[in-house]
Order: structure tokens, then sequence, then C-alpha cells
């Protein structure tokens, strides 16, 4: 059930009335129509927050030893051959190969204590959904990830934009390749993909766009079925659907923000290019895709996601993290930076991390197993706490000691930042079950 | 014509605003008793003021009175008609509006004492309305912050537990109770993650402070417990945009009765018809209808149900043609809403081949059908869609996915293959539907030999199957009850698993055989630990021999013709493939709190379904033959806003595997499907693992068959839906290739006008007019410009004309859409 909330702004306060509250669960299936959620937004007076959130899914799970949280007092066997440089804030150090991160530290939140994968199972689905691909019980058409969540509850930030984007392109292994999946909220609320099997159907196919045009006009004479036919809002929302998509194929919004050649070519400089070829079964090192996220949020996306590369390194681990490091470094340090020179921080969030961290013993082969035990990830922007490191693990790397944070209170802290109480608002299963956005997680205090 | 038009615009007018109403005589009432009895200190009631107008009408008038008690000092009474006790005696309330009253006799007996408080009756209530209990704070199954209760207060003897005992009892200090961590995070006094619940003026305040004062009362094991509730009034027929406030009264086992109008909670089944307040104030929007409203205290449940007419004269009504039409046309009339006109005979061919055969109607179909003057010629167009092989395609791709006949591994794909055969088999031979649903549940052996064996092969165990077979052959949703009561309908824990005590005998040998193994029937509940015998829904527990398979009895159960929920069930499920709403909505979500939208309509479809035997086609029959069907869905000046009443047929978009099918149909392409034969309609496929191959059957919503909910089928418009229809590859290169149909079309040598009529029957069922083609032939005989910007010749010309008209034929919404 979709509940409006009366007062977003998310803070314990006074003003949240037990009517907003009660709202709990719901019996109507069938979601609303584009227009209907504006016209209920309309309604309910919420003022419309343009924030947005970018993920980038590390696949392959990074390892955490290596590029965060460095174990300088383990034996070599444990803690590789990097070392740890400083950073701009004092106390804090990471890898080596992460100059441009350690430059703006103040800016970042890394954390060395994510837990949460059951079985160490290659899969984007905990970075996407917070909630792990096996093992609990799933719903009926399985969890949706935080992209059509966030789709289907909030009104979107442009129009012409879709809420939910997905630039990961299909890779080898699908997992990494995914952008985050609707689960039970239906295929109307999938990421939309420039890269994936809806990207045939952006550009034009065949004709120009002239005779685009000329068929947009023929069509609007022959559309002639009255609309007052249809009491459900299907025909207004395919109506409005078609306006968009209109939009999409001749010159707009979406088109231009995914058109990297209007950016100043300094600032694409200090992005990087990468790669667009994916890195083997996984992702592609595309350092673009930085920059296309930070036009696309700015156009008015509300969530996008990325993929970048495999870093599954099972064998000869530091020698093939150089392969990748480098490049991570150089685009997502150019993105948090860009955001803050854009104004943007307050009301853009950045997630990196993957789904699990690497074995703390270097095994034969020079490389790291998968360690479902402890991983990390970074927070930037968003107006959050940055420039500390929450949590820590052992002096091998290998349990969490501090702080442990599961994947589902970052989650948390991203739907209460967007301004949704995730105590009231369910949206139902195909079983009818309304279903909380995250298992009980409370936003950490430490960012907010 | 015009003055007939104003004249019933002013009477809707006069009838839709219900300010001018002067009631001819007021009723004051609160219990139904003629006298009031309030005991205690604390005693409240709210009252309830009925006014009758001059035409009989009833419209609730307990904001709009005056209210005054006299003597004074007994009771005292507020604006909104809440009576409370003051002292001792007798008094009498009067109610006055516009000159005329009502009025109701007050007795105050014990004024002076507080009774004891007991904590489940009183205490718990004050958690649930305030939402401390709910599945999103201190309700779920591990608490928040360290501190849980039950969910909505099922269990009072836990929440006392944890809320007194647990951690030394720190959370209470009946020393000074304002000082309790209860009430000091309840009031948001120190930080309280869930905000503000409880305002410190408030009653419920003051009542836990009291509470808290006496040294935390239990209460005894004699007192009474609610044992029901009841809201006053249970029905009511008001007007568009009319309130109600309404009266709970929970009645408790010494029969004693309370007013509960406060603590209660209230949810409308339809949120586009009306909201409720937490006092009890319910207002309705203005849409006209049936909606109910749910009231929940303590476990138990009652209904509210309000009748909003559209008003309007209904005079002339179409003859009814069967049972169906009778009870339409009875709650139209009675609703005030004029049904639309009868469809046109393009439309129902259209209309009834979409519905019961899943594809459009050829040309060669369409040209018979449009010149034939049989007057029966709809009845037997019927009888030959229902003999086609595609009714038994497209049913058994509703049914397959239904049942979850999915292939999970390559090996899975035989025994899909004939559990898809066994289903359509079944629905060509029209078996009756008992007879479907007991062969399914009582599967037995080798899926080879026994195909609906198949279905065990998704549904692993007893709760999931149970679960399954509730919400397909009974309608019902029991999930919510495996875990705690069922919040919204009666079914207890105890009732799930009596229930799924039914599948404890199931045995498997590997994935592909099912078998009864030997024993007594029976299952734990979990949450008491004890064995339960299997009890179907609303019976009592069954012994059932070891060497009976109790899915059998299961099925007896269900089949048998008092069984209230079996072909309801299907009957409704039927009535909302063909009219896009079921009497019940949605259809599988039937509870006493959700009510049908026309009950004596669903009486009589599920009355003649069991006396027919169960057999679907009459049933089909019945209901495509009806004039109900046959409406059109142009609305009228009445009933655009009409969504549950059927005074017009309610259009729908195509489903997506007819949508893929209808499109190849007009492209005049094949289409294909990896391991299928050539030329596989996409409604004949047998399980969802074709929507992997397929982007169009994945974007228009096909299910994946992860639940028995036909909700997973989606209508929802989409960006990427949009985007495929208007540009994707495929359909761009079967319109431009020089075999498709737009070539074939561009180079048959007969007349555009001819080609164009052709081209409507195929893709609208009907003949295009004057304007569409003028509008077309402008379009195909217009000069035009190759990529070279040098004018085209005028062969190539035509051909790009007619790619673009069946482009955009494909992209109205006349062809999307079933109407």
């Amino acid at each position: 059930m979709l509940t409006i909330q009366g007062n977003p702004s998310g803070r314990f306060c006074d003003g949240l009335s037990r009517r907003d509250f009660l709202k709990i669960g719901g019996l109507v299936m069938g979601g609303l129509s584009l227009p209907q959620i504006l016209r209920a937004e309309a309604l309910s007076g919420v003022r419309k927050s343009p924030k947005a959130i970018i993920m980038i899914y590390m696949a392959g799970a990074p390892p955490h030893q290596d590029i965060f949280d460095l174990k300088m007092d383990a034996p070599l066997e444990y803690r590789g051959p990097y070392r740890p440089i400083s950073t701009n804030v004092p106390g804090i150090q990471i890898s080596e190969h992460m100059p441009h991160c350690a430059r703006i530290m103040d800016k970042l939140t890394p954390i060395r204590s994510m837990y949460g994968s059951l079985t160490g199972d290659h899969d984007s689905f905990i970075c996407y959904t917070g909630r792990t691909a096996k093992g609990a019980t799933k719903p009926p058409g399985d969890w949706p990830s935080i992209g059509s969540t966030i789709s289907k509850l909030l009104p979107p930030g442009a129009k012409e934009i879709p809420s939910f984007i997905g630039l990961a392109p299909n890779a080898h292994h699908p997992p990494y390749g995914s952008p985050g999946l609707p689960g039970f909220l239906g295929p109307a609320y999938s990421a939309f993909r420039p890269n994936g099997a809806g990207m045939a159907d952006l550009t034009l196919n065949g004709i120009t766009s002239d005779r685009l045009a000329d068929r947009r006009s023929l069509l609007a004479s022959f559309d002639r079925l009255r609309r007052d036919l249809d009491n459900t809002g299907v025909m207004e929302g395919l109506d409005a659907f078609n306006q968009e998509a209109f939009g999409v194929l001749t010159s707009s919004r979406l088109m231009e923000a995914l058109d990297l050649s209007k950016e100043d070519p300094k600032v694409r400089e200090r992005y990087g290019k990468g790669f667009t070829a994916n890195y083997g079964d996984g992702a592609p090192r595309n350092n673009e895709h930085f920059l296309i996220a930070r036009r696309l949020v700015e156009a008015g996306a509300r969530c996008v996601t990325m993929n970048f590369g495999r870093w599954d390194f099972h064998e000869r681990n530091h020698s093939e993290l150089l392969t990748h490091l480098p490049l991570f470094d150089q685009g997502f340090s150019a993105l948090v930076e860009d955001l803050h020179r854009l104004g943007l921080d307050k009301d853009v969030a950045v997630v990196a991390w993957g789904e699990f961290g690497r074995t703390p013993l270097i095994n034969k082969a020079a490389g790291r197993d998968h360690w479902p035990r402890v991983g990390c990830g970074v927070v930037a922007g968003g107006g959050f706490k940055t420039g500390q490191v929450i949590g820590a693990t052992d002096r091998l790397g290998g349990e969490p000691t501090e702080r442990p944070v599961h994947f589902g209170e970052v989650f948390a802290t991203l739907y209460h930042w967007l301004g949704i109480d995730l105590n009231a608002v369910t949206l139902p299963d195909l079983s009818g079950r309304p279903q909380y956005l995250v298992d009980g997680w409370s936003p950490m205090k430490e960012l907010i | 014509m015009k003055h007939v038009f104003l004249a019933v615009g002013l009477s809707l007018f006069a009838l839709a605003s219900g300010h001018a109403e002067t009631p001819a005589s007021l009723k004051v009432e609160a219990t139904g008793a003629p006298e009031l009895a309030l005991r205690g200190k604390d005693a409240r009631q709210q009252l309830l003021v009925t006014a009758k107008l001059s035409g009989g009408e009833l419209r609730d008038f307990t904001h709009k009175v005056e209210y005054k008690a006299a003597p004074a000092g007994i009771v005292s009474v507020d604006e909104n008609g809440l009576v409370s006790a003051v002292a001792d005696g007798a008094a009498v309330v009067t109610a006055t509006s516009d000159g005329v009253t009502g009025s109701l006799p007050v007795k105050v007996e014990g004024a002076g004492q507080n009774r004891p408080i007991n904590f489940a009756n009183q205490i718990v209530p004050i958690f649930t309305k305030s939402g401390c209990n709910s599945g999103g704070c201190h309700g779920k199954a591990s608490g928040q912050n360290g501190f849980k209760l039950s969910l909505l207060g099922f269990e009072p003897g836990e929440d006392y537990e944890h809320l007194v005992k647990e951690a030394r009892g720190r959370r209470v200090f009946p020393a000074a109770p304002e000082n309790s961590l209860l009430l000091l995070k309840g009031i948001a006094a120190v930080p309280h993650g869930g905000g503000k619940r409880l305002d410190p003026k408030s009653d419920d305040y003051r009542l836990l402070v009291r509470w808290i004062g006496q040294g935390l009362p239990y209460g005894d094991e004699t007192d009474p417990k609610v044992a029901k509730i009841e809201v006053l009034p249970k029905q009511r027929t008001m007007p568009l945009k009319g309130d109600q406030q309404l009266v709970v009264l929970a009645h408790y086992t010494d029969g004693s009765t309370e007013d509960v109008t406060r603590s209660a909670l209230y949810e409308p089944n339809d949120k586009s018809m009306a909201s409720a307040e937490e006092d009890g104030r319910v207002t309705l929007f203005d849409q006209p209808g049936d909606v109910a409203v749910m009231v929940r205290y303590q476990g138990r449940v009652a209904v509210f149900r309000a009748t909003v007419p559209l008003g309007a004269t209904v005079t002339d009504l179409p003859t009814p043609r069967n049972y169906i039409d009778e009870q339409v046309f009875a709650k139209l009339k009675e609703m005030g809403m004029p049904p639309s006109d009868g469809c046109d005979d393009a439309t129902f061919l259209r209309r009834v081949s979409i519905d019961i055969a899943g594809h459009l109607p050829t040309l060669e179909e369409t040209r018979r059908f449009l010149a034939d003057s049989a007057p029966d010629k709809r009845d037997k167009l019927i009888d030959a869609l229902l003999d086609s092989p595609e009714y038994a395609d497209y049913f058994a791709n509703k049914w397959s996915a239904l049942l979850r006949n999915k292939r999970v591994k390559p090996t899975d794909a035989p025994g899909n293959f004939a559990f898809h055969y066994w289903i359509r088999d079944s629905i060509r031979a029209n078996k009756p539907f008992d007879q479907f649903a007991r062969e399914i549940l009582s599967a037995n052996g080798d899926i080879q030999d026994d195909p609906p064996v198949a279905w065990y092969r998704q549904v692993k165990e007893p709760q999931q199957e149970l679960e399954d077979t509730a919400q397909l052959f009974l309608g019902m949703r029991l999930q919510c009850a495996q875990c705690h009561h069922h919040p919204f309908e009666k079914w207890s824990q105890n009732d799930y698993y009596s229930f799924s005590a039914f599948f404890s005998q199931v045995g498997r040998r590997g994935t592909d055989t099912i078998y009864h193994r030997r024993g007594v029937a029976t299952a734990i509940n979990k949450k008491t630990k004890l064995p339960v015998k299997p009890a179907a829904l609303g019976s009592g527990p069954m012994d059932i021999a070891p060497s009976d398979d109790p899915r059998v009895v299961l099925a007896d159960w269900m089949s048998r013709k008092e069984n209230p929920f079996f072909a309801r069930t299907l009957v409704n499920r039927y009535w909302k493939h063909f009219f896009n709403r079921g009497i019940v909505e949605p259809e599988d979500d039937m509870r006493e709190t959700n009510p049908p939208s026309n009950p004596d309509l669903l009486d009589a479809l599920a009355r003649h379904f069991a006396d027919s035997g169960y057999d679907v086609k009459t049933l089909i029959r019945d209901i495509t033959r009806s004039r109900t069907y046959q409406l059109s869905a142009i609305p009228n000046h009445y009933n655009q806003a009409d969504r549950q009443n059927f005074s017009r047929y309610y259009s729908k978009r195509l489903a997506a595997e007819v949508l893929f099918d209808s499109v190849n149909e007009v492209m005049r392409t094949p289409s294909s499907f990896g391991g299928m034969p050539a030329g596989t309609l996409a409604i004949s496929l047998p399980d969802n693992s074709f929507n992997a191959g397929s982007y169009f059957l994945t974007v228009f919503g096909r299910p994946e068959s992860s639940s028995a909910c036909e909700c997973e089928r989606t209508q929802e418009a989409s960006l990427a839906q949009a985007l495929h229809l208007l540009n994707a590859k495929d359909i761009q290169e079967k319109l431009a290739s020089d075999s498709g149909a737009a070539a074939k079309i561009a180079a048959d040598p007969r007349s555009d006008e001819d080609k164009l009529r052709e081209l409507y029957l195929t893709a609208f069922s009907r003949e295009p007019d004057a304007d569409e083609i003028a509008l077309a032939k402008r379009h195909i005989e217009k000069p035009r410009k190759g990529p070279d910007g040098q004018p085209l010749d005028p062969v190539k010309a035509r051909r790009q004309g007619y790619e673009d008209i069946l482009w955009a034929i494909l992209n109205t919404k006349e062809f999307l859409f079933n109407h």
C-alpha cells in the first residue's frame, strides 16, 4: 500500500500525526500509475525533494584490507604488500593506491565493518536490497531493490527522466550485470537501462527523427479512442509514458544527460575514461559511468546504479588490483568532488560497496578468497557526517570488532534521509502482505 | 432534450449537496437500548444522532446538532456527542437541530468509583491505537530497541511480562507514574525513535498513569474478555460526500458493553471512495458505489457498509436476459445509476474473442459475423469460441501460471509440458471444476502418470500447499495467520495449522513422485507447540483414518454444495476475468471485512455454478450472454466514475501474450519460441521460462509464476512498454521488411480504400469511417523525401505510408485495449 507521508522531513517530530502512522499495510492491490502518484503527492502537499542516490556495486567483492582497511599490525602474509598513506583527515589511513580519495577523505566515510552476506555467493542482490539473496524466507516475487522502491514511493525528480536508471550492461555472470531488480513491485518499476535489454529501444531504429515526428502526429489523429472509457488510470498512464518515450527518442533531457560530449573536457579528463568492455564475466571499469551518473541525478533521476569492474581476485590479488584501484580511485573521487563543486553534495548520497570482503590470509595463488564475515564500503554526500571511519576489524582484518554495520542499516539511513518513514511505509508483496522496506534496521546515527 | 438534461442535472445537484437537508425527526441512540447506562468514573459513550428526512432517507446528524444535558451535573456532553459520566443520577440528553429534537435518557451509577483496570481490556488497546505494537515497531518479531510487544496486542499476557517484568521493571515506576520510562518515551519527553505517540492531556495517558499508580494490575482470570465488537450503524445509504459517525461497542463475556469508538482502528476497503478518522468518523468522496470500513479492536473485527447511490432516476433498464442481469440491474436501480447502452456487433465480436479465446477475430470471422443477420448470432459466436482450441490454450495459460507450472531446472521440462497438457485437456473437455481441483490436490504417483504432481514440485511444504489452496480455491489469503492471528479476519493460528494438517501426509520420492504416506494426519501449532487435527476452515477437527488420504477429504469438503468458499471463489475469479474487477476485489481476498459489492449477484452466480455441477463453460456462457457483459464501455452522463457496479464494460489492456499474438496477427508475422513448434502462439506457451527470451512478454507483465496471485500479472504502464511499442527493433524490422505486411499491402493492386478497410477489420474488427479513410489516404499519398533529401519514388513513398499506418495502428489505445 502506498502511504503518502504528511511530513517528509524525517526528524523525530511532533508533527507526525497518528493517522499517518496508522496506515498499517493495505488491502488494495495494484500500484498507482504515474499520474496518480503525482496527483496524490500534490494533494498531500508534500514538498518535492530533489534528493537522489548513486550506488556503485563493486562487483565480485573487493578486498577490504587492501583498500580502506589496511592491517599493518598483521604479518606480511595477511597484510600484503600495500602500504598505507595518510589522508587529509588525521588518523585515517588508506591504501597507497587511492591517493585521490586520500586527498578528499574529509568528504568520505569509509565503513570498515560491513556484514550481512550469508553464504559468500556472488550477488549484487544484497548491495541493492539490503537483504540476502538466499537463506531467509522471501516474499513471493522477491525483494525489490532500492531503485525500484524509490521509483514506486517518491515522485520523479523531473519529467522525462525515469526515476531509476541502471547503467550496468549485461554481464556474463548475470548478477554482475544487474542494476537492481524490481522484485514483487513488478516490471513497471524495473531500472531503465541505457545499456541493457531496453537499449535497443532507446535510439531510433531504422527511421529518422523527422519520420518519427510524422508518425507521432499520425498517431495523435488515429488514437481517437475515448479516454473516459478507462476508469483505472492505465490509459492515462500509457499516454503519459508515451509522451515521455517520445521525449526520450527525440532529443531530451535524458539523452542529453547520457551524452558526454556536452560536458566540459576538463571535467571529463578528471573522471578519466576507463574501459567500456566488461572485465571478464563482470562489469566494465567504466569511469564515464561516474560522470553519467552525476549528470543523470542533475537532470532529475532519483536513483542511479552502476556496477564497476570485477574485484574477485582469487589469484594475484595485489597485482590484479592495480587494474582496478587507480581507475576506481580516480572516478569515485572525481564524482564526490564534482558533487561538492556543483553544490549537490547535500542532495545526492553516494554509496560504493561490494557484497562481502576477502580472506585475511593470502592464498597460495597470491589471491584472496571470499570472506562473508566482514567487508567494506564507503559513503559520501547526502549531507552525512563525513571525514570519519565507522567500524573497525580485528588485527587480521577478519572479524568486525567495533560497530558492525549490516547492509540494511545503510538502506535504513538512505530511506530515512529521503524522508520515508520506515516504521509506517509498507509495500504489499504478491500475497498481499505488507512488507516494510528494511528488516527492522534503524538509520545510523553516525551518519545522520 | 436540453431541458431534460437540465432537470436531471438540477435534481442531481440537490441530491448531491446534503447541506440544505432539514430533518423531519431526530433519533438519538448509543447502544441500541432505550436507556443509556454509564457505570464507573471513566464511563463515556459516543452518541449517534440520525435524522430522518422528509423523503424517508436517513442522514447522520451527530455533528450537526446542539447537545444539552438536563439536569446538569449528572453527565456532560461535548459538541461531538461524547457523553461522559459526572455524578450518579438520571438525566436526559437532547439533541437539537433546526427546531427538531431527539433525546435519550441516561443513567449514571458508580461515578465515584474507578473500576479496577484490566490490562488486556483497557491498556493493550492503547498500544494498538497509538501504533506502539504495529509491525513496523515494537510489534515486529524482533521488537524495537529491545522492547517487544505482541503484534496488535494479540498476546496480552506476553505484553504484560515484557512491560512490567522485563529488564528489572525499568519501564514503569509505580511510585511516580509520570516518570515511568513508558510514558516519558510515549510523550517524547525523552528521545523516542517512534516520536510522540501519546498526548499528556489525553484520556489514554491519564488511564496509563492511573494503571501504573494502581500497582500495574493485570486483572483477574475471571474478568470478562471481549467476546465480539459491534459497529452502529451496520449499514447506511449515504449521499456523495456525506459523512457518518460510527459507534463501536465491545461486548464482553459477562454481557456488559463498552464504548470503544475512540480506541478502535478504522480502515476503508477502497481508499479512493472514503476516509475514516480515528474517532470513527467516515467521510465519503465523490464516487458512487459500495464501500466497507473495517473496524478492529482487540483482535475482533466488524464492518460498516456504506452504499452511495448516484441518485439518478433509472427508467429504462434493458430486459434482463438471465439471473446475472436481474441482480446487476436491481443494484443499478438501487444505486440510481443508469447503465450505458448495449455495444455494437463489431465491439462485441472483438471483446468476446479476446476474453474467451485470447485472440483477435480473423478477417474472415469478422466479415462473416458482421454480415450475419441471424438474431442469435452472438450466442452462436460464444459457443463457437468455447469450442475452439484457443479457449483451452488461453485458460490453460491462466491456470498454468496460477498453479506455478514452471521450469526451474531443464529437467523439469517434461513434467512442465505434461502438466500443461493436462490442464489444457481438462479445460477442453470441460471437466467439472470440483473434479479439476480434486485431481490437483490429490495428485499421486509419478509426474508422467499423474501430471498434477507438478504442482507439488513448486509448493513443497504443507504451509505453501495450504496457502496456495486457500488462495486459489477458497479465495483467502491465509499467509498472515501463520505467525499470528490474522489481523483482518477471524482465522487464528490454530485454524492455519489445522488446515495444514491435511497436507501432512504428503510423501515425496525424488522430485517427481508424490504419494500418500500412511499415518494419522496431524500438524503442530507452532505457537502452542501442541498437535492439532485437520480442520477445514470453519468446521471442526476431523479424525481421518491413516489409510485415507487427507487431501481427498479436503477435496470432498471443498466440493460440497454447502461449502461457502469454493463456488464463490471460482465464479468471482471468472467474473474478474471478464469484467476486470471481481465482485469481491481483490479476487483472492474474500473476508467479512472486504465484502462483495453485490452480494446477491455473487450468491446467485455461486448457486448456479454449484447446481450445474461446477460446469465452467456454462458459467462463461451465462456471463457472456448477459446484457451486462454486452454493455458498451462508453460512459453515459452518469456512470463515468463507476468502478464496481458494472453499469458499463470496464476496458482493460490486452494481456502480454494476447498483445504479442495480436501484433503478429496484424503484421502477418509468425511467432517462434525456442523449443516450441514454429507458429506457436504466446497464449499456448506451457510456462514462464519463455519470458527470458522475450523482452516483449516481460515488459508487458507476463507473470513469472512466483505466486498464486493473479496480481502478479501487472497491467501497469511503464516507460519501457511505451518505448518498446514505439520503437522496438524487431517491430521496426517487421514493419520495414520486404516480406512484411506493409510491403504486401502496399503491393496489393486493390484500391487504398479496400485495403484500409481490411486493415481496420483485422486490427479493430470494424470498418473505418469516412474521416479515418481520408486521413489515412492523405498520409499514404503525400510526397516524401528519401534520406538523401531527394523526393522518393511514389511506390516507395506509398509503402512508407503504409508502414507508418501499421505502426500507428499498433500504438492506438483502441488496439492495445479490450473495450
